[in-house]
């Protein structure tokens, strides 16, 4: 190994740090797959129970424009939900900071709101706001907003004491000291609040789907349920979890764009 | 008994109270807490002049932070009063500036903004300030790492940061609460010998919080002793070296019997108290 190292010119702590973050998941990730695989060909395991990972990518190729067609929907709601959620989140997270009276009557609410099981608070939202993407869109942004709420309002909290007594010190006004000190302090905050809720976002757009739709994964999944077509499901579910990632990443590409930027 | 040595100030009870730049007068802080009152401060009274640089030292929980907060208008006292240039002290004021025990830096900006923090929140503008910021920096031998975060510093580069970041409006007044109370004994006599420079540069007041009596002595033009709770000012020491400090000073038998008297005055207080 040592000698296949050198020959390469790499580092023994590079390909350690290496294999650590990506090798040995991907590794474990690729061993289950093979397993699965031959599991499903040695007990030769019924499709509908459980398609072999070679079945399941095929039916991804075959079904790829399905599949993309249905993907927008489901991408461009929950998107747009986790926006909104990340600007009323945000929002009211800083009026919580900022005011006593605000703080004291609504905080307890949103921590209570926190408790209940929000999934099944969907179909009031189809019964409020119809069939259409309007019931998704809110269901996503109800749901993806509270941990954007309770993660900022921690970061603007937890500024530390002698920072607000030296802004005191300087005579800064409220607004400075929540511009300059207490906003960039919340910012990982605010961030880990927000890669929470881009799953909460998608799964808010699903269930929806799941509901009532003519359209997304979350009706494919549905109809592929219907058919008994256990390849599409998890063909669906591929595209889903894909598209998860990328909304993850993107969001911890925005989150270290700004934090080079502004700091924290 | 010993005649008086000559660097030790009787206090001027005088009708001219008032006319020094800064007089507190007969300051009292007490809080209130669930355990009942705390009396942090009793009877302060004693007039700083400008230009002097007074250091205020004291066993611990004597009441040293509390004095130098009323005085920097962050409490409010429940005695007594505290005046500046003749008016009463009521708020923090911008032609004064803080430094704290610790660096209370704003982690995310770079040594220069954070320097510049209290000419953005003062909204004054930053481009006349460059300059001095940049001399400051020089002075404290930190422009070099101007664009570092406070992260990357050692603990007495942010210190000496934090002391930039308190000159760079141009205070009449530096209040510094143990700024080197957190670093190890060679780095705080390099930081005194940094302070001493400085000092040469800027001539400022500063009102200078320690434990060290040695550190008070060597930086001082001026030293008050304050004892253990209830608190009172037991000393009041001109200290009679020139200027530029070197750090030969202390070397001196004077240094030594200036340090040796004020060590027995605290100690003398605290039997004094403990045996009543
Ligand atoms: N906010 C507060 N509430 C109640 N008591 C306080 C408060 N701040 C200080 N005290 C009390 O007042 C006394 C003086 O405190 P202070 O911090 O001024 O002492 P100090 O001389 O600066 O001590 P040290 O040298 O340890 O910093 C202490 O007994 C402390 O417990
Ligand atoms: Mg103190």
């Amino acid at each position: 190994m040592k000698l296949i190292h050198r020959l390469l010119g790499i580092e023994a702590q590079d390909i350690d740090g290496l294999s650590r973050q990506i090798l040995m998941p991907v590794g474990f990730a690729l061993a289950v797959l093979l397993l699965w695989e031959g599991v499903t060909h040695v007990f030769s395991i019924k499709e509908v129970l459980l398609p072999a990972p070679s079945a399941i990518w095929s039916r991804l190729q075959e079904s790829l424009p399905v599949l993309l067609q249905h993907a927008w929907p489901t991408a461009w709601e929950s998107v747009a939900g986790f926006l909104i959620a990340s600007v009323l989140g945000i929002g009211l997270a800083a009026l919580l900071s900022a005011s006593h009276t605000m703080r004291s009557m609504l905080y307890p609410n949103v921590v209570l709101f926190q408790l209940i099981p929000k999934i099944a608070l969907a179909p009031l939202f189809i019964v409020w706001l119809g069939i259409g993407f309007e019931s998704r869109l809110a269901f996503s942004v109800f749901i993806s907003f509270f941990p954007i709420v309770v993660a900022t309002l921690a970061g603007l909290d937890n500024v530390d004491k002698s920072l607000l007594r030296l802004c005191r010190a300087l005579t800064a006004s409220n607004w400075q000291v929540f511009a300059s000190v207490r906003l960039p302090h919340a910012l990982p905050y605010v961030f880990s609040g927000m890669k929470i809720a881009t799953t909460f976002a998608i799964i808010g757009v699903i269930v929806g789907e799941f509901i009532t739709s003519q359209a997304g994964l979350g009706y494919l999944i549905l109809f592929a349920s219907s058919q008994a077509d256990t390849a599409l499901i998890l063909a669906t579910i591929t595209v889903l979890c894909v598209f998860g990632l990328v909304f993850y990443g993107l969001v911890a590409l925005a989150e270290r764009w700004t934090r080079t930027r502004f700091g924290a | 008994m010993n005649p008086q040595p000559e660097w030790l100030q009787t206090r001027s009870t005088a009708d001219d109270r008032g006319a020094s730049y800064l007089s507190i007068q007969d300051v009292n802080k007490t809080y209130r807490t669930r355990n009942g009152d705390v009396h942090a401060v009793e009877h302060a009274d004693f007039d700083i002049d400008e230009g002097d640089f007074v250091s205020l030292v004291g066993p611990s929980g004597c009441g040293k932070s509390t004095l130098m907060s009323m005085i920097g208008g962050l409490e409010t006292p429940t005695g007594g009063r505290i005046l500046v240039g003749g008016a009463p002290i009521t708020a923090p004021r911008r032609d004064f500036g803080y430094v704290f025990q610790d660096p209370t830096l704003l982690p995310w900006k770079s040594v220069l903004d954070n320097v510049l923090f209290p000419i953005r929140t003062q909204k004054r503008v930053v481009a006349d300030y460059l300059a001095e910021a940049e001399r400051l920096l020089r002075l404290t031998g930190l422009w070099d790492f101007r664009d570092k975060r406070p992260a990357e510093l050692s603990g007495g580069m942010r210190q000496r940061v934090a002391i930039c970041r308190g000159l760079i409006n141009d205070p009449r007044l530096l209040m510094m609460d143990e700024p080197f109370s957190a670093l190890d004994a060679i780095t705080r006599d390099d930081m005194n010998l940094a302070l001493a420079k400085l000092w040469d540069e800027v001539h400022k007041t500063a009102i200078f919080i320690t434990h060290s009596i040695r550190e008070a002595v060597f930086l001082s033009d001026r030293v008050l002793v304050m004892t253990a709770r209830p608190s009172r000012i037991v000393a009041d020491i001109r200290i009679p070296f020139a200027r530029p400090r070197i750090d030969t000073m202390q070397d001196e038998a004077l240094f030594s019997e200036i340090c040796a008297y004020i060590r027995d005055e605290i100690h003398q207080a605290h039997d004094k108290h403990v045996s009543r």
